[in-house]
Order: structure tokens, then sequence, then C-alpha cells
């Protein structure tokens, strides 16, 4: 593997190239003024400059809809299997996490093979960020720049030319064709500049203690009035949920044809914050009160999910849910410095 | 298995959430290989008494309107409110504001009085018989039509979404409504739509109706972090919103 270095101008060749290699190239492009990701049909229209999108990636690897199986009423089924090679261009540091966590998290258990197939045929080219969003906190959870999952990682370096540094075979074999210059030892070094500047500048909220110690933060914190306060303003619309690059769960409906004999089970994001996200068969709901549903997403992040992986925390510091909530309420940061205050860690 | 007989009525309404259903085109033939269509004015001449689905499309605002929805509720196993005037009152509960008398005489002039226009004031459909499902919307979502009818057909509970039109929304990618300063009623409306009106750059007015628990608490104290007033809120929720429960 090697690094190399593009001007502009042959960036713009690479993407072009990547575009007519006729696989689709999701990437960030310019929304209503701000951004989201996107079938790219011209270099142009890629933004290395992008903050933030709306939504993360994740949408490409688990979609919002998908359909898992077709079925006929009382007879056989047979698995929906539909992924097609895509590349995922500009994928920031802090989203790259989050997939490499879904990716663990999707792998253990029931291996999901849909999620897997996707995953498996799709080449992620990373970016680390130029443009610190307004929410940010990705220097505080330690995903300001990334070191793995990626094909190829792409920093902009302080002169305005790309350095693009490739991580696996798949990633080696875009850049292989592709007209650049080797990097050189002071590339690598102004690489390390951006890195030094990510660390410090994507910190728009500061959380005040190690994430690692979160798991620990929330043992003693499950009976916090912090979650009554919050949640007063929740209109428990789950916009958090939507936009977060780590939350996946999803709830899985049958639909059956007007022939009412053959159908589709399909299965779709879900959201813990949604009123009914733990209403089960006979209509109960375990978790009725919207303080137990914004405590929950806020234990997931820091505390369950990372018993599943490692102790990673299921939170990386995108700040999409504080953008997002329209009550404003969603900002971990607040609520775990919160915590920190008050809380006893024995 | 004989096919269940639907019957469509309507009420005080445009007739558009039916259009809607005519709107189905190819898909109408799956829809009559699934029941038999025994009575519906807009689309069909016959005409029958007995059916084992009602569809009532429109709001009720007369006496003898509400005896004939009775009468249909008592012949139907299964009653269906189609639109937001069957299902919320829809627009129509907009006259719910004013006096009635005012209101005639807006609206008919020097006919004001004649017998067939005493109109009272706007209900919707459960608030005079027991509905069974719910279609809603202004109009009706054609693809939302087919599940619930589907879903109904096999005994099973219609996928009708209790959760709000921002969830529908952010999965579209557009921006908040409130990030552009504007007032969006998505936070406390019933999704289903697909956030149809944000989706093509308009707010949510609210066609579909509160969702079940809507935390309008909320929705006072979050107005005041936009620098707009609860007034401001309600202007809006009058179209769709009028004399509802859960009013702000």
């Amino acid at each position: 593997m090697s690094a190399v270095k593009f001007t502009r101008k042959q960036f713009e060749s690479f993407v072009s190239a990547l575009i007519q290699s006729g696989r689709p190239v999701m990437a960030p492009q310019a929304k209503n003024g701000r951004y989201a990701f996107g079938p790219l049909a011209a270099a142009e229209e890629f933004r290395l400059d992008y903050d933030v999108t709306i939504l993360p990636p994740k949408k490409y690897l688990l979609p919002q809809t998908e359909t898992l199986l077709t079925y006929q009423v009382g007879g056989a089924c047979s698995s929906v299997r539909d992924a097609e090679p895509m590349i995922l261009l500009g994928v920031h540091p802090y989203d790259m996490v989050a997939i490499n966590q879904m990716d663990e998290l999707f792998r253990q258990d029931q291996y999901d093979k849909h999620y897997m197939d996707r995953r498996c045929r799709t080449t992620i080219i990373a970016l680390d960020v130029v443009t610190p969003s307004e929410n940010v906190f990705a220097a505080s959870m330690g995903t300001a720049t990334v070191k793995s999952g990626y094909d190829i990682l792409l920093t902009v370096l302080p002169d305005g030319s790309i350095l693009a540094d490739a991580a696996t075979d798949k990633g080696q074999e875009l850049l292989d064709p592709a007209e650049s210059t080797p990097a050189a030892e002071a590339d690598l070094k102004a690489r390390k500049t951006v890195w030094d500047k990510n660390e410090k500048a994507l910190n728009k909220h500061v959380l005040e203690c190690k994430p690692s110690y979160l798991p620990k933060l929330l043992e003693n914190a499950y009976d916090h009035p912090v979650w009554e306060e919050k949640a007063r303003l929740c209109y428990s619309c789950g916009s958090c949920n939507q936009v977060c690059p780590t939350c996946y769960c999803f709830d899985v409906q049958d639909q059956v044809s007007w022939d009412l004999k053959t159908g589709e089970r399909k299965r779709c994001w879900d959201g813990c914050l949604l009123e009914n996200f733990a209403t089960v068969a006979g209509n109960h709901n375990f978790r009725k009160d919207r303080a137990a549903r914004y405590r929950h997403r806020l234990y997931r992040k820091g505390k369950y999910v990372p018993g599943k992986i490692g102790g990673q925390i299921a939170c990386v510091g995108c700040g999409r849910c504080i953008t997002a909530c329209t009550a404003k309420i969603a900002n971990p940061v607040e609520v775990y410095n919160r915590l920190m205050e008050d809380t006893e860690l024995g | 298995m004989t096919k269940p007989r639907v019957a469509i009525f309507d009420f005080a309404c445009c007739e558009g959430c039916q259009l809607q259903i005519v709107n189905l085109e190819e898909e109408i033939l799956d829809l009559i290989g699934a029941v038999d269509v025994v009575e519906w004015r807009e689309a069909m001449s016959e005409q029958s008494h007995e059916y084992d689905i009602a569809i009532i499309e429109g709001s009720i605002t007369r006496p003898e309107d509400e005896k004939r929805l009775q009468i249909i509720r008592s012949r139907a196993k299964l009653l269906i409110a189609l639109g937001a005037c069957a299902t919320i009152g829809g627009v129509n509960k907009l006259k719910n504001n004013f006096d009635l008398k005012e209101v005639r005489q807006c609206v008919y002039g020097k006919d004001a009085d004649m017998p067939h226009l005493n109109t009272a004031m706007t209900k919707a459909v459960d608030e005079v018989v027991q509905v069974d499902a719910y279609i809603h919307g202004c109009p009706i979502d054609r693809k939302e039509f087919g599940l619930v009818i589907r879903a109904l057909l096999l005994g099973k509970k219609p996928p009708i979404p209790d959760y709000p039109v921002c969830v529908e929304c952010k999965a579209k990618e557009n921006v908040c409504r409130y990030e552009y300063g504007e007032i969006c009623l998505g936070p406390i409306i019933r999704a289903g739509c697909g956030a149809r009106c944000p989706s093509n750059g308009f707010r949510c007015f609210g066609c579909r109706g509160y969702v079940d628990n809507p935390n309008v608490e909320a929705a006072r104290e979050v107005m005041d972090k936009y620098g707009l007033t609860v007034e401001d809120l309600k202007q809006k929720m009058v179209l769709f919103g009028s004399k509802q429960e859960h009013t702000l």
C-alpha cells in the first residue's frame, strides 16, 4: 500500500474515473444549504469541504426500508439478496467509526446477511474533515480521525492538494491507474498537522470525561432527575434516532399483495424515542414514559452497546442529533456532563 | 370463500379521497379482485343495503346525516373512516370556531334559511358512530389505502403510524422548517404521508391529525426557543386542528 498526492485537477479526474467505473458513487453534495449523501453524477458536485450530512451514510448499508424476503401466505419464503457494488466517497472519520461499529454488531450473534452483503460489496473512501460542523464533538469521543475500516483515506493538505492513502487492495486498485505523484515525507507530516488540528477543532461541545468512563458513569445514574427534566420537552419524534450513525434498530412488517396469497417482509428504521418502539403483542408498552425512552437512548450509546463491542462508545460525536432535535434537548454531552457533576463514581 | 362486500359512502367533503381510490387506476382491478364493491356513488350506479365493510368519506354536519351514518353502521361489520374530513373532521371543522348562524349567512347569503342548509357543528365520523379503522390524510395516500384494506382483509391490525411526521421528514433528508425559522406542525402530527408537504417546500399543515399522545406542553416552550409564540402555532393549527382534542 502506498500514499499518493493529487492536485485538484488530478483529483477531479480520479473522481470522474470512479463515476465511469459503473458502480454508483455516493458522495456528499449540497442540498438546500446543507449537505446530503447522494448518487454522484459529476466530479465537481462532490463537496470536499462539507461539514456534516443530514443523514449519515448508514442509509446505504442499512436502507430506511428494505425487503428481507418474499413469502406465500402459509407457504414457502425466499430471502431477497440484492446488494450491488457501490462506492461511498467522502465518509468522515466519525461516520467511519460508526460503520466499523455497525459491522461488528451485524456480524455478531445472528450474522445479518442483508447488511453484510452490502457492506462487503461497498468500497469506502474516507475523508478527513475540512470544515467542522456547528455541533461536532468527535474530538471528545476520540473519533476526529480514524485508522481503519476504509479502503482509501483522503486528506486535504494545507496547500490544497489531496493526499490519498490506500489501506486495502481494493483501494490500491482504484489509485493505481490514476495520475498522481507519490506522497513525500513532507506530505505525511502535513497530514499529521491536519489530524492534530482536527483533534482540537472538532470539539464544539466538550465532554468532561474520557468516553471510556461513560459505562461506569451510567451505572449510578438510572434514577437521576436529568431524564425527566430533558424528556419533559421531548416530542418523541425520533429525529435523534433517525440522524444517528450508530442507531441501527429496525421494525419488521409484512406487506401482503392484493391477491392476499403472496407478500414481502420488509424492515425499516425504528427509533427508541418513538412512543410505540417498545409496544409488543397485546398492546403492552414496556417503555411508555418519555423519560424512560429518553434515558434509553443515552444508555444505549454509553453503556448497553459498548457492552457488545468491547467497550467502544456508541456515540461518535457527529452532533447530528443536537442539530436535528427541534426541542434542543438531545445533546449527549450536556447530559453526560450533568451526570459527571452529580453522580458519585464510587 | 365469498369476497367481502364493500360500500363506499360520502358525507360533507370534496370527494377527493374517493378520487384517490379511483386514481389507483390499474390497481383498482386488484381491489375489485379482493372485494366486491356493492355501492360507490362516485364510480358506479348500483346500490345495496347489504355490505360487510363500509368506507365513510366526509364529516358529519347535519342531523339527518347522523341518522344515515347510524344506519350504515348498523349494517356494516367493519367501518372505515376515509380521509381527514372523516377521521378528524378536517377543514369542515373550521366553522366550529364561529357562530353557526353567521356561518350560514356568510356562505349561503339569501338562502341561509333554507331547511336543507340547516347544518350543525361539524363532527368527525367517530363522534357519531364507532370507527374500526382510519385512513388519514387530505387527501389519503393511495398506497396506504391499499395497505390498510389488505391488512383488514387478513384480519390484521392496519399499519397506521403513531409517530410524528418528523420521522418521515428526516428520512427524506429535508432541512427542518424550524431551521428556516418557520413553524411546522410535523412534531405533533401523525406520519404516513411520507412528509409530502415539507419535502415540497411547505410546512406540515396537520391534515392527518395529532399523534395519539402529542407533547403539546413541549410545543409551548419550544416555540420560545425559536422566538415564536404559541399563538403563532395555534394559528397554524386552525385549518385542520380546529376543536379537536389536545388543543394547544
